[in-house]
């Protein structure tokens, strides 16, 4: 047993603590939107890793499932006046009907067929994007009126409201990562992960399990791709539906460590502050280099530290916890 | 709509089908032999026509004639690559095979957009507007030759493989690695040659488009994404079936822009990639 003031437990409520004050402490909107930003790739990057790491199944197009969410939601806001806290659901839930027909078809195969399929899935969604005008307003991509503060509508004056539903939202990936984990689904995909085949012969479907993985993951995203429209007031279809995008959702799951709870937390956070401090030195004067440094990333992450960042900061954190003190005098 | 029309799309389909033949046996042949899902091959298309547009720039070389330079620059391109990106990993999972490329295909790109700028570049030389009337359908000249130019190597390399000794030993480690060992055959050094020919083959489809293509640092996408259809319509490693996927996935798409629209023939390639998975995910040359 371990004392309720054990660094064990003080530690986390800590961060919490901390996270929830953050956007006081940051001397102006630009550092919440870095924040906020953070938070939406810890949901990306989470939701990824639910089928990237656990399942281990490589998406690159995980953007058709944020783009769906941001899309149908937007449309219904626009066209039917109903509330994005109502959307927000149904993209979800959008997502998540579109991932089915991947799971079924992809999952029966082995070998790269569900990583091609969902890059196809993703450029063949923006490609009808841009060509249904009509509906989706082409290229120029949709907008969100702006209502100024309208909690009701999902929009604020201020950042940090955002703020809030993006750590409610990363927080919340993290418990269901925990709780997958856990759960028999998570038993089973690592059962899978060693040995299908074994798996496969102690009667588990390592099919089904894996589809279920990824409409849990395509759910997740289709709502990150709602909160993201509504926080940014316009989508486009290359921004939301772009291969840039996918592998910026894997690269944040894959640079922290894929199969781990913490993995995508931290490589949310490293990865956006690579990204911001990148575009503040650059200044947008070269194009290219940003990314070609990102690509490069990339490389030296798979190739020197396929197991992420997180062995080595659980290393750091292990460390900490072991020489805090108790709290409250009392004894760990 | 009438059937000229019609046949104009098939004929523009098939005259491209070899230019994706060459791209799509490039893909195939690393995968067969290096058993790497090479994500970065379009990069190597773009390469290849980068380097073409820059010696006609630079130089005043025929695109044609540069092929004697492009493909031994991009064969060299692939070496090292085998040996310092692929060697290391090949026996890591397919995630982080499949991770290296896709980074390395980031890293081409946009270091092409780093030095070239996002400009769209074209060649023109004095055959580019060039085309033949036969029976109403024109047949624009510069793509019989690219069409003419990728069947050619296509059929060189399908001699080197069967009739030459390096060529045998390289589908002896496509076939089985641990035997063709025991035969004494090298296989690191194999490897190095099919990451070299598979990117030479990309680097010459670029070469040869590049007189009515447009050059630019994202052109590598498109090709990349239907070399993989044609790779997975015609079976994963088979030379033979990507010829005969890359005409089926040619004269689609040209069939898709026809009557769907210039936008969406990649929605029609993907929509071929569908129905394989649903119905012969083995693709047309396997077994099952």
């Amino acid at each position: 047993m371990k004392a309720a003031g054990s660094p064990e437990y003080y530690l986390p409520a800590g961060i919490l603590l901390f996270l929830i004050v953050l956007p006081f402490l940051l001397p102006n909107p630009f550092y919440v939107h870095i924040v906020v930003m953070m938070a939406v790739f810890v949901v990306l990057g989470g939701a990824w890793n639910l089928i990237g790491g656990y399942g281990g199944q490589l998406s690159l197009g995980h953007a058709a499932f944020f783009g769906t969410g941001a899309y149908v939601s937007t449309l219904l806001v626009n066209a039917y006046g109903i509330s994005p806290w109502i959307t927000m659901w149904l993209g979800g839930l959008a997502a998540l009907l579109l991932s089915l027909p991947v799971g079924i078809i992809c999952f029966r195969l082995q070998g790269p067929y569900f990583a091609i399929a969902t890059i196809g899935l993703a450029e063949t969604l923006r490609l009808l994007v841009l060509h249904f005008r009509d509906i989706t307003s082409g290229a120029q991509g949709l907008t969100v009126p702006f209502r100024g503060d309208a909690p009701w509508l999902l929009q604020f004056g201020s950042k940090i409201p955002y703020y809030y539903i993006a750590l409610i939202m990363a927080v919340g990936v993290v418990l269901i990562t925990r709780r997958m984990e856990r759960a028999r689904l998570g038993h089973y995909l690592v059962a899978i992960g060693q040995n299908q085949d074994a798996a496969e012969a102690l009667g588990i479907n390592s099919a089904r399990a894996k589809a279920r993985a990824l409409a849990l993951s395509a759910f997740v995203t289709g709502v990150a791709g709602v909160f993201y429209a509504q926080y940014t007031y316009v989508i486009h279809p290359d921004s939301v539906f772009g291969l840039g995008l996918s592998i910026q959702i894997a690269l944040v799951a894959i640079v922290g460590g894929v199969g781990t709870t913490m993995g995508p937390v931290l490589g949310a956070v490293i990865m956006e502050f690579f990204i911001q401090s990148t575009q503040i030195i650059f200044a947008g004067q070269y194009p290219g280099l940003e990314l070609m440094v990102y690509g490069g990333l990339l490389v030296a992450v798979i190739l020197w530290r396929p197991r992420g960042v997180i062995p080595w900061f659980a290393r750091l954190y292990q460390g900490l916890v072991a020489r805090l003190p108790a709290a409250g005098g009392a004894r760990a | 709509m009438d059937l000229t029309t019609i046949f104009q799309a098939v004929i523009t389909g098939v005259l491209m089908a070899g230019i994706y033949a060459l791209v799509a046996i490039g893909l195939t042949l690393i995968f067969g032999v290096v058993r790497i899902v090479n994500f970065a091959q379009g990069e190597f298309v773009m390469l290849g026509m980068y380097v073409t547009w820059w010696l006609w720039k630079a130089g005043g070389i025929d695109p044609y004639l540069s092929l004697l330079i492009t493909m031994p620059v991009l064969f060299v391109f692939g070496v090292l690559v085998q040996r310092f990106l692929f060697r290391p990993i090949l026996s890591a999972p397919d995630m982080a095979q499949i991770f290296l490329t896709v980074g390395l295909s980031v890293v081409l790109m946009n270091a092409a957009l780093f030095f070239f700028t996002a400009d769209f570049r074209s060649v023109k030389t004095t055959y580019s507007e060039w085309a033949l009337r036969v029976a109403g359908i024109t047949l624009s000249v510069p793509r019989i030759f690219a069409f003419a130019g990728a069947l050619v190597l296509a059929g060189l390399l399908t001699l080197f493989l069967s009739k030459t000794d390096i060529g045998k030993a390289l589908r002896a480690v496509a076939q089985d690695r641990e035997v063709s060992m025991l035969l004494g055959i090298d296989p690191e050094r194999m490897y190095l040659l099919a990451v070299g020919l598979g990117a030479a083959l990309a680097g010459a489809a670029g070469g040869l488009i590049v007189p009515f293509f447009y050059v630019f640092p994202t052109v590598g996408v498109v090709f990349v994404l239907i070399a993989f259809v044609v790779v997975i319509l015609g079976t994963l490693g088979s030379i033979q079936g990507a010829l005969l996927a890359s005409l089926i996935v040619g004269v689609a798409e040209s069939l898709g822009i026809l009557f769907a629209g210039a936008d969406l023939g990649l929605v029609v390639v993907f929509a071929i990639l569908v129905a394989t998975l649903i119905l012969k995910p083995s693709g047309l040359m396997g077994q099952a």
